[in-house]
């Protein structure tokens, strides 16, 4: 960077510039910053920045800083990058031959965030992110096709689940039978500014209450999970409110929904808020959404409107809950179920399901992901994504799978969810029991919500 | 130390299939010390019309004047004073001096003016000598960049073709700027306007000779106050982009377009001249190839420059998109300034049409003057038109000509056309 402090050379024309020099005679792109005589590449302030491979394809290589609990794989965790946040602002000294070209000419990317050559915006690594916590745990979050901004944001962890029949040397390996996996996916309300930063302070927050509290939550107790979805929602929503400082004072703060899902041994438990979504989707049996919208196309259809009406009509987005400075209440609902064998937990923003909404559709969508990629959840998460672009991309798009393997847990958990005593939904706050089997898409007919 | 800003005010959504892009770059200028606080030197030249025309008051009142400018040029400026009729005659430093320009001291304001005082009119006019002269002058003292003259004027410049004033005028440009003044009616506007344009300087009708002196004093004050000696825009435009247009648009309007020089392949650099504290502002617009919906790219980074060196920079973007409330929208600064414009050129074109005999042209131009007037709120262009036209309807830009406007009114609305009102924020 420094270097020897004398010859300073444009990083977007290559025009050696005057020593001190902040701006190129040659082609007006800004030099360094405030400090130093030395070209920097990326101020480390500077969000519009692009990161070397942002859109790189590849698993491991691409992936920014994952779940913060261990992922006890080292080839996993080699991925995680201490340095990185997961905003993506590069560490300071990013050098400047290191900076990614512009993807749309190859031209050199200028400070502002633009490519000298032809103009185009450079991608911001929030553009295209991937993360992946486990194996079996990842998931890519995107601007998609005709938005500006990516305001979805994702965090994911897997945790090693405690093991009760297990004596004190617990097997190092991250093996899924005994891992929670932790999902979580945050949508940014687009007519609120700033509502990026928001979401992506809820997810984060969220994830890391979730994976610090699945150490201590028994791994077959619903309730208890679900009283720790409600408070990584409440986590959530400090972190959004925190995310700017004059939030309050704004006419319109910055607002994302929440959805959350943990999938330990043997039960799953999501949380929501908004109309971001989570979907359980068994490899044999009914595929179901887990959550119900807090939406006005949900009220239609609790009113008896078909979903494809629903979803068409006028305000089908308005959500009535969600996180951020001017939420009335945000207690997130829950939801508990059994899985009855192996499948997929997905959560994702309204992105994905704008194109996919019915769980049938969205589990038929996966099972053709699956056919063509593999078993990979980033590999699909990517496919899902590009699916969704491919089918118009007008909002962002996020998607996040946990494989759930499906096999009772070491020490034995009833894999009959009508005989667990621990399922009471009288004691639990906004626990609603839905047994798997129970017809996908109707409104729920059984206990509904109970008031946070 | 001088700290320039520049702020766009665009709006960048355009509709599918758009490629204009138009943006209102304002920039300002402030911590701008005195002219020579730069540290290299500032040098003055009054050019004063000594044609046989001037005899008489009008010559007396010119002397007048000159003898309150040496008053207000400072110690230390560099100065010189020239007479020009057919030709053109350095009057101070005395014509058989060793130097051709010298720094102000009090001895020195004192030969000037009773140098001044000796002045007498006769001959005709060709001002292609006068900048000649100015232009020669100056440079006897490379060294002093912050070079200004005054050019006072009576009449026409009827002692050579039209391409000869021409020629001199593109071989002087960017050697110094020049403020011109043409006292009286029997000058022509477009001549002054000429200079004045390609020296980056204003051109004003003195109606009353009386005022010619608080004119120069004014003019030097402003001249002296102008800390930044050479200001650039620069204007980058991406590979397969077009710059349109660029022009200054407050405190006047001028067309920089053809003043572009290259920097690099895709930065060209128009000339500012010397700046005070001071804002001005400019319409860039660019034409980009059409990309689909959801891009977004840079239309044009604009840039000022001190000095070779970028000082401030402003970014104007393009991002298509198929929301109507969005790509419909013109945004205000750009809707006022090129409604400014219009005014300008509706004047112009009026005017030049009611010289020519063509009073249904001549009309329709002014009524629309009038009418681009009242909408942006120039009421100086208003009183101005208010003269030469009678207002039937402001909003609808109803006019009749006035049988009786004089000359010095039609003038004064010629010279005032490209005053800008800035925009209402």
């Amino acid at each position: 960077m420094s270097g020897t402090g004398t010859a300073v050379v444009c990083p977007a024309c290559g025009e050696a510039a005057g020593d001190g020099a902040r701006f190129c005679e040659a082609c007006g792109a800004p030099l360094a910053a405030a400090h130093g005589t030395g070209p920097d590449g990326a101020d480390s302030a500077d969000p519009s920045s692009a990161v070397p491979g942002s859109t790189d394809p590849g698993p491991a290589p691409g992936d920014p800083a994952s779940s913060g609990a261990a992922s006890p794989d080292p080839a996993q965790s080699g991925a995680a990058s201490p340095g990185g946040s997961p905003e993506g602002t590069p560490p300071a000294g990013t050098a400047v031959d290191g900076a990614s070209p512009c993807p749309a000419c190859g031209g050199d990317v200028a400070d502002d965030g633009y490519c000298a050559q032809c103009g185009a915006r450079a991608p911001v690594e929030r553009d295209h992110r991937e993360e992946r916590a486990a194996p079996h745990v990842a998931g890519v979050s995107d601007v998609g096709v005709r938005r500006r901004r990516n305001e979805d944001a994702l965090a994911l962890g897997a945790v090693p689940g405690p093991d009760p029949g297990a004596t004190g040397g617990q097997a190092a390996g991250s093996s899924p039978g005994e891992d929670v996996s932790v999902l979580v996916v945050c949508d940014g309300v687009s007519s609120a500014p700033d509502s990026d930063v928001a979401s992506q302070a809820a997810a984060t927050a969220a994830r890391d209450t979730l994976v610090a509290g699945a150490a201590h939550v028994p791994a077959d107790d619903a309730a208890a999970w679900s009283r720790l979805l409600v408070a990584a929602g409440h986590a959530a929503d400090d972190a959004a409110r925190a995310a700017v400082d004059d939030a309050t004072a704004r006419q319109d703060p910055p607002s994302c929904t929440f959805a959350a899902a943990v999938a330990g041994p043997g039960l799953l438990v999501a949380g929501w808020l908004g109309d971001s979504r989570v979907y359980w989707l068994p490899d044999a049996g009914t595929p179901e959404q887990l959550t119900e919208d807090d939406s006005v196309a949900a009220e239609l259809m609790a009113d008896g409107m078909s979903r494809a009406a629903a979803e068409r009509s006028p305000q089908a987005h308005a959500i009535t809950r969600w996180l951020g400075a001017d939420a009335e209440d945000t207690t997130a609902r829950t939801v508990a179920t059994r899985p009855g064998g192996p499948g997929w937990v997905l959560a994702c923003s309204d992105g994905l399901w704008n194109y996919a909404s019915a769980p049938e559709a969205v589990a038929d969508l996966l099972r053709d992901a699956v056919a063509r990629v593999g078993d990979d959840p980033l590999a699909l998460s990517r496919d899902l994504v590009a699916w969704a672009n491919a089918s118009g991309g007008h909002d962002n798009v996020t998607v996040a799978l946990a494989r759930v393997p499906g096999t009772a847990a070491a020490g034995g958990g009833p894999a009959d969810p009508q005989d667990d005593p621990h399922d009471d939904a009288g004691t639990a706050p906004t626990v609603r029991r839905r047994p798997p089997g129970s017809l996908p898409g109707e409104p729920p007919t059984d206990t509904g919500p109970s008031a946070p | 130390m001088a700290t320039f800003r520049a702020e766009v005010f665009q709006n960048e959504f355009l509709p599918d299939g758009g490629t204009d892009v138009h943006a209102i770059v304002t920039v300002s200028a402030s911590g701008v010390g005195g002219a020579g606080t730069s540290g290299a030197g500032v040098a003055e030249i009054v050019m004063i019309d000594t044609s046989g025309s001037m005899t008489g008051p009008m010559l007396a009142a010119a002397k007048h004047a000159a003898q309150v400018a040496l008053d207000h040029i400072p110690d230390g400026t560099w100065f010189a004073i020239v007479s020009g009729s057919h030709v053109a005659q350095r009057v101070f430093p005395y014509p058989n001096a060793p130097v051709a320009i010298v720094q102000m001291e009090p001895a020195a304001r004192a030969e000037a003016k009773r140098a001044v005082a000796r002045l007498s009119a006769q001959g005709g006019t060709a001002m292609s000598t006068w900048l000649r002269l100015a232009d020669q002058i100056f440079a006897t003292q490379p060294a002093v960049t912050q070079r200004h003259a005054i050019l006072l004027t009576d009449g026409k410049n009827e002692s050579e073709p039209r391409d000869q004033l021409t020629a001199a005028v593109t071989a002087v440009t960017g050697r110094f700027q020049c403020d011109a003044r043409g006292v009286g009616e029997r000058w022509q506007v477009d001549e002054l306007r000429e200079i004045a344009t390609a020296l980056l300087g204003t051109v004003e009708l003195i109606a009353n000779p009386a005022d010619i002196a608080e004119d120069f004093r004014s003019l030097l004050a402003a001249s002296l106050s102008r800390g930044v000696s050479d200001a650039q825009l620069r204007v980058w435009t991406p590979q397969g982009g077009q710059v349109l247009f660029v022009r200054q648009v407050a405190p006047t309007v001028e067309d920089l377009t053809a003043r572009r020089t290259t920097v690099t392949p895709l930065v060209g650099a128009y000339p500012t001249g010397a700046w005070a504290d001071e804002s001005r502002d400019y319409h860039v617009a660019v034409r980009l190839p059409s990309k689909p919906l959801g891009a977004e790219q840079l239309a044009a980074r604009v840039q000022v420059a001190v000095g070779g060196e970028v000082v401030a920079a402003g970014l104007v973007k393009a991002a298509w998109s198929d929301d109507a409330s969005l790509t419909a929208r013109i945004s205000p600064e750009v809707a006022h300034y090129t409604g400014q414009a219009e005014l300008a050129s509706a004047i112009q074109e009026g005017l030049a049409a009611k010289a020519a005999g063509d009073e249904a042209t001549a009309t329709v131009k002014l009524g629309r003057a009038v009418q681009l007037a009242a909408e942006t709120g120039n009421e100086e262009a208003t009183s101005k038109l208010r003269r030469v036209v009678e207002i039937d309807d402001e909003e609808h830009g109803t006019v009749r000509l006035k049988r009786g406007a004089s000359r010095l009114d039609e003038m004064a609305l010629d010279t005032a056309s490209t005053k800008t009102s800035r925009v209402r924020r």
